[in-house]
């Protein structure tokens, strides 16, 4: 079976339990409605929890498409995508949104006529987030992000694109989702907050054992990754990377 | 519940368009709020007036007939056209009936007596038979005249058991002529009678007191050459004493007999007036109301009447000029306030569906941002639709408002345009009746040998339509409402099903 081999690749590829496997990427195919040629072509990968994968490649190579089909937001025209045992073709792919994901947009894709906190808090209610006191947890968290109390009540029009990347980051944590999915995160943050970002990146990889996804061009973002794929040619290639830059594995 | 915060978070947040949808929602829902008012109540007016003028049947003499009749009868030339009286016993025999509703009774007779002295007694009497004389140039329209040649009878004194004026106050009961041992009262055995005051005081009478009244009348049969007349005499008790308030100075100063000041009028019960009418019926006249259960069964009783012997010179009908006279000036109404609320809700729809196209297009972003977020499609849409019913929950509370406030003079203006048109088509048609006064009062008298075509003119459009918000207008105006912001989320819905969130961010980056 197709999928066991998969298993198996990310097994030996990369020396860790399958057990720990949320998502797979079984032969994952694309191709946008009129386009002559696909933009991805079967893509195989295993993306397990406690680690940071960034995804490189040129602009255009097809990253955005690949992560919205790994968020849910579009589905695959040819092979499967796995989160656990279920494909995404076929389970409630706005549970699987609301819940099992947290997706940072490249193009932020918040409510600008609403606050920073009210756009955390909507998303906590989305995503049925446990949290009592919902607008104390979006402050401490837009907090973390170096958003202050102001700021946070201003309307998402009324903030820099520095700021709204930070409310987006913010809003993709909010209902600590296992799989943290981001489109450029940090490409207009400053050196500081990026620091931040990448640490709280880390920490959720590495201490909170989540997985996270992060399409970038920063050499930084690509120096913390514990795996990175490069995309070429709508097939991807996998690298490892321990801080020493790509290597192939 | 946070779709629902969320939901009124939104309306704030988008103010400018949500006002000018309200704008358009409000001007829709006053308009038809006032239009529905207007309307229902015409509607309420219109079946009212049908159930009382389309139920009260009405026989008059077919002016025709009776002409072909007078011309066969004619002797000198000149035709004598005398009006056709239905026996008393037979108005009754007619009022037996299983299609009325009831059947109202008026009965009078022209009298005089020794005992009593009239008030204005020196203006002479009046009254007399009713001839009704016709040239051969005659347009056809009759006229009373009671001056009839050849000597008619005339009188001072007019019984009657029309006790109307109690109910609207133009007369009381006047205690002023009690006794210890006599109190004024209502007559309710036979042969007991109320005068007024003014009657009391001119002939010296004292409540208890006894008076013989004797009413004459030619008889059908008389010609001028043979006169033949008829008696019935009657002994009243006087039982209790009215003040009359029913004629006003200038009526007074117009009198033409005594006959005519209705202070000359004695009142007494039905019973006492017809008592003896079975051997002398002639000298009294009774006019009977009948009402129909069901206007649509005008036929069946028609033909039930012929069955009874009714001539066929007697007309059975319906007040219909009545009928039109007052109730078209509301059905031009209600029809204008119809036409209205169909184009408002026409013009207001398409308005509104255009609208909603442009904000759903306007919020398609928006709805990209909440379906990637992982909100359903269906929760989505709740969110709209609850911002669409609040809109126009506001709008329905405060169009309920203004249109109440604005409905009476709008529907004066329009009410008063159109008994302006009705009453100047109409006014040329039907000529009051030219009959003696003190003949005809109260409302609703038909059936009479003294009706004239166009009898019952003296019944008047209303003057003024009072709408009122009732519980049928509450309810189409909410229904009305709820059909609104529905095409809005009709609109709404067909859109988002229609885009996906990932096409929708897609063409925003
Ligand atoms: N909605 C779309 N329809 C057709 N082609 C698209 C659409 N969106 C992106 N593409 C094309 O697909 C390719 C991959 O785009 P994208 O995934 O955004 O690239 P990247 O994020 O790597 O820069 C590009 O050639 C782009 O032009
Ligand atoms: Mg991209």
């Amino acid at each position: 079976m197709e999928k066991d081999q998969i298993t198996q690749n990310a097994d030996t590829s990369q020396n860790v339990d399958t057990s720990q496997n949320v998502l797979m990427l079984d032969n994952v195919s694309y191709r946008y409605d009129g386009a002559k040629k696909p933009v991805l072509k079967n893509l195989n990968a295993a993306f397990a929890r406690g680690k940071i994968y960034t995804i490189v490649g040129k602009s255009g190579a097809g990253k955005s498409t690949l992560l919205s089909l790994i968020s849910g937001l579009d589905v695959t025209t040819g092979g499967d995508i796995l989160c656990g045992e279920d494909s995404l073709n076929k389970i409630d792919r706005d549970k699987y949104r609301a819940q099992n994901i947290g997706v940072i947009f490249q193009g932020y894709n918040l409510l600008t006529n609403a606050s920073a906190v009210q756009n955390i808090v909507l998303s906590m209610n989305i995503s049925k987030s446990p949290e009592k006191d919902k607008k104390a947890y979006a402050y401490a968290l837009l907090e973390r992000m170096g958003i202050d109390r102001e700021t946070a009540d201003r309307k998402i029009l009324k903030l820099s694109g520095g700021e709204q990347q930070r409310v987006g980051i913010a809003r993709a944590l909010a209902h600590n989702p296992e799989i943290l999915i981001a489109d450029e995160p940090t490409g207009n943050l400053d050196k500081e907050t990026e620091n931040d970002i990448l640490e709280i990146f880390q920490n959720l990889a590495h201490t909170a054992n989540h997985c996270v996804i992060i399409v970038t061009h920063s050499r930084r973002v690509t120096s913390i990754a514990d795996v990175v794929y490069g995309i070429k040619d709508g097939m991807l290639a996998g690298y490892c990377s321990h801080g020493t830059g790509p290597e192939k594995v | 519940m946070y779709i629902l915060k969320n939901a009124m978070h939104n309306l704030v947040r988008n103010r400018g368009r949500n006002l000018m949808i309200g704008g358009i929602v409000f001007v829709i829902i006053v308009s038809v709020v006032t239009a529905l008012m207007i309307n229902n109540t015409a509607g309420s007016v219109i079946n009212d007036y049908q159930t009382r003028f389309g139920s009260e049947v009405r026989l008059s003499p077919n002016q025709q007939k009776l002409q072909e009749e007078a011309r066969q009868n004619s002797v000198d030339g000149m035709m004598r056209l005398s009006v056709p009286q239905i026996a008393p016993e037979d108005l009754i025999k007619y009022g037996q009936s299983d299609y009325l509703q009831k059947a109202v009774y008026d009965v009078s007779a022209n009298a005089d007596s020794d005992d009593l002295i009239a008030v204005n007694a020196d203006l002479g009497p009046g009254g007399g038979p009713r001839m009704m004389r016709m040239g051969p140039d005659s347009t056809g329209m009759p006229s009373g005249d009671s001056g009839v040649p050849g000597g008619g009878i005339q009188y001072y004194f007019r019984m009657t058991n029309a006790f109307d004026e109690f109910l609207n106050g133009t007369r009381t009961l006047d205690d002023a002529y009690d006794t210890t041992d006599f109190q004024g009262r209502f007559p309710d055995n036979i042969n007991e009678c109320l005068v007024s005051s003014d009657l009391m005081d001119a002939s010296k009478l004292s409540l208890g007191d006894t008076v013989t009244v004797t009413s004459r009348m030619r008889d059908m049969s008389s010609t001028p050459e043979n006169e033949i007349i008829t008696e019935i005499n009657w002994d009243l008790l006087i039982v209790g004493v009215y003040s009359d308030l029913t004629q006003t100075d200038n009526d007074l100063n117009n009198l033409q007999s005594a006959y005519e000041d209705r202070r000359n009028e004695i009142l007494t019960t039905f019973d006492t007036i017809t008592a003896n009418m079975n051997d002398n019926p002639a000298g009294i006249r009774v006019n009977a109301t009948y009402y129909l259960k069901d206007p649509d069964q005008l036929e069946a009783y028609t033909a039930e009447l012929r069955n009874k012997g009714l001539s066929t010179v007697w007309d059975v009908s319906t007040d219909s000029a009545a009928y039109n006279r007052i109730v078209k000036p509301v059905v031009a109404l209600k029809g204008i306030t119809l036409t209205f609320v169909i184009i408002v809700l026409i013009f207001g729809a398409i308005i509104l569906a255009l609208l909603a196209s442009i904000a759903i297009r306007e919020r398609k972003y928006e709805i990209g941002v909440l379906r990637a977020m992982g909100m359903k499609k269906l929760k989505v849409l709740s969110g709209l639709w609850t911002e669409t019913l609040a809109i126009t929950l506001i709008c329905l509370i405060l169009g309920l408002g203004v249109g109440t406030l604005i409905a009476q003079p709008v529907t004066n203006i329009l009410y008063q345009q159109q008994l302006a048109a009705v009453e100047e088509s109409t006014v040329n048609q039907f000529p009051g009746p030219g009959g003696p006064g003190g003949m005809i009062q109260g409302q609703g008298r038909t059936v009479s040998g003294f009706m004239l075509p166009g009898g019952s003119s003296d019944v008047q459009p209303l003057q003024k339509l009072d709408v009122s918000l009732n519980g049928l207008t509450i309810l189409e105006i909410v229904a009305i409402a709820i059909l609104l912001s529905s095409l809005s989320g009709i609109i709404a819905t067909q859109r988002i099903t229609k885009y996906e969130p990932i096409k929708i961010l897609m063409e925003r980056n």
